[in-house]
């Protein structure tokens, strides 16, 4: 079990060495937050909130990073796969293809983390000081989040992907599963700034838990309700694995491969 | 006339087959006006504690805004598909069959495809435009035509940056950076930070894409601007073409 799992990884390793360029030019489109952060700073310096500027970078460098770990494209994949016939090839190997695209998006992080690496360090030369380290707790539970984040947004793209099923094209289901994610998840701008109402509806969505939750205890803020948000996060990553779970089932009874 | 001729049969037998995806259709359409209110609603942000960003009125950043909607709508109906067509022939060494045709090359793979998708950006822009309008002096002229120029620019870096496919075979997300670029772009540039500021205007020249024709139609720059603007639009126009034709030197056909 271990042993194939280990050549999974490896093999979908190499697979994805191979697109390096693309995951590089992916990996800059996306640098919004930072563009947000620029146009944060700015304001800081105006005056415009009483935090300070270096606030800004700090929370918008951790969004950045949450943001990196979650990336997922699996419902393009799927999509793609099923409109020219070769998922039917998956289905033929005694193994859920479920795990052939998570490994591949696991062994995709190996490649794009040296790149995040360098593309923090050119931050941090630009603006000294907004790395922190705030000890392995909120560190290690930083990283339970965006774990846990990255789950959600597979699922979540996992069953979209499998709508292809039915509907033939589902990316653009996703895009909106995006959209919802920047404009409630914090990444635009720090959702403490957002007027306290609108925070309070958007606590049991996933999206706030997404990014602001993770950038938060990375970057060692206070967060309020933390053991509710992650509590928000679990059952939403339950929801959609049942969701995706179940669309699966239903949809292989409408698939037919092309010929068959 | 040829060239017009040819460009309108493309436009229809593509928009025909899109429509074929008629959810995928009409999610695209929800998401550019979620969009569009997100975006919205992160520039209230600003004003609503009275910061003008940048020195920008609400109704004068709302300008900046409609002009990338305006490009996004260009870039998502037509500069997005054409593209990522490019990369797929190169794959699949269709090229030829382009290259082989008694027509220029770079006209035909650059309007080959046509979407529908970009209307509601369209829309928006114009919105966001009429609204602009209605409560600050501009030159609706001076607009149209940067906006114009704008999107000649706007199209020859992203076919300069989609003919690297030739070489790297492989490129679809060249295409999401253009976009993520763009984005990025529906604010004042005088509202970031000073690296970003040096970045979006020398770097990825956005600045003259969006904010320069705000400036332009607001007056806040002469009509000089617009002269210095086609000259840049115009110089990377023939820059594009100098590459493609450079590139077509290295494309070696799926079969030789």
């Amino acid at each position: 079990m271990l042993r194939k799992a280990a050549a999974f990884l490896s093999v979908y390793y190499a697979h994805m060495t191979v697109y390096r360029g693309e995951i590089l030019f992916w990996l800059l489109s996306g640098l919004a937050p930072f563009f947000f952060m620029a146009i944060w700073v700015e304001a800081a310096r105006h005056g415009l909130t009483d935090r300070e500027p270096l606030a800004f970078a700090r929370y918008f460098l951790f969004i950045f990073v949450a943001r990196q770990l979650q990336v997922v494209w699996v419902t393009w994949t799927l999509s793609e796969e099923i409109k020219n016939g070769l998922f039917a090839f998956k289905l033929l190997q005694p193994l859920d293809p479920f795990w052939h695209y998570l490994a591949q998006h696991l062994a995709e992080r190996g490649v794009r983390l040296p790149m995040i690496l360098v593309l923090l360090a050119v931050f941090l030369w630009l603006y000294p000081g907004a790395l922190v380290f705030s000890g392995w707790g909120p560190l290690f539970l930083g990283l339970l989040a965006s774990l846990l984040g990255f789950l959600l947004n597979f699922f979540v793209a996992y069953a979209l992907g499998l709508l292809a099923l039915w509907l033939e094209e589902a990316t653009d289901l996703y895009e909106a599963w995006y959209v919802f994610f920047m404009l409630f998840s914090g990444y635009l701008a720090p959702l403490d700034l957002y007027p306290a109402p609108v925070r309070e509806a958007l606590f049991w969505t996933p999206f706030p838990h997404l990014a602001y939750l993770p950038a938060s205890l990375f970057a060692g803020a206070q967060v309020e309700r933390a053991g509710l948000a992650f509590l928000a996060l679990i059952l939403w990553t339950l929801l959609f694995y049942l969701v995706s779970h179940w669309l699966w089932k239903r949809g292989l009874k409408r698939f037919s491969a092309m010929g068959a | 006339m040829r060239y017009l001729k040819l460009f309108f049969l493309f436009w229809q037998t593509a928009l025909m087959a899109r429509m074929e995806y008629r959810a995928n259709f009409l999610a695209a359409l929800g998401v550019v006006f979620l969009e569009s209110a997100g975006m919205l609603f992160g520039l209230y942000l600003f004003y609503q504690n009275g910061y003008d960003l940048g020195g920008w009125r609400w109704q004068e950043a709302l300008l900046v805004m409609a002009a990338a909607r305006f490009l996004d709508g260009v870039f998502v109906s037509w500069i997005n598909p054409n593209l990522r067509r490019i990369s797929e022939r190169v794959q699949q060494g269709t090229l030829d069959f382009v290259l082989m045709k008694p027509a220029d090359s770079q006209f035909l793979v650059s309007v080959e495809q046509f979407t529908v998708w970009g209307l509601p950006s369209f829309l928006v822009a114009g919105m966001l435009f009429l609204y602009a309008a209605r409560s600050v002096a501009l030159n609706p002229w001076y607009f149209a035509l940067a906006l114009l120029l704008a999107g000649v620019l706007f199209y020859a870096l992203a076919f300069a940056l989609a003919t690297t496919t030739i070489w790297f075979v492989k490129l679809y997300n060249v295409v999401n950076f253009l976009g993520a670029v763009l984005w990025n772009a529906q604010y004042p540039v005088s509202a970031f930070d000073r690296p970003f500021r040096l970045l979006m205007t020398y770097g990825l020249p956005v600045y003259f894409m969006t904010t320069v024709p705000a400036e332009v139609a607001l007056g806040r720059k002469g009509p000089g601007f617009l002269l210095a603007l086609f000259s840049l639009s115009l110089g990377v126009f023939l820059f594009s073409r100098a590459f493609w034709r450079f590139a077509l030197k290295s494309y070696s056909s799926a079969s030789s």
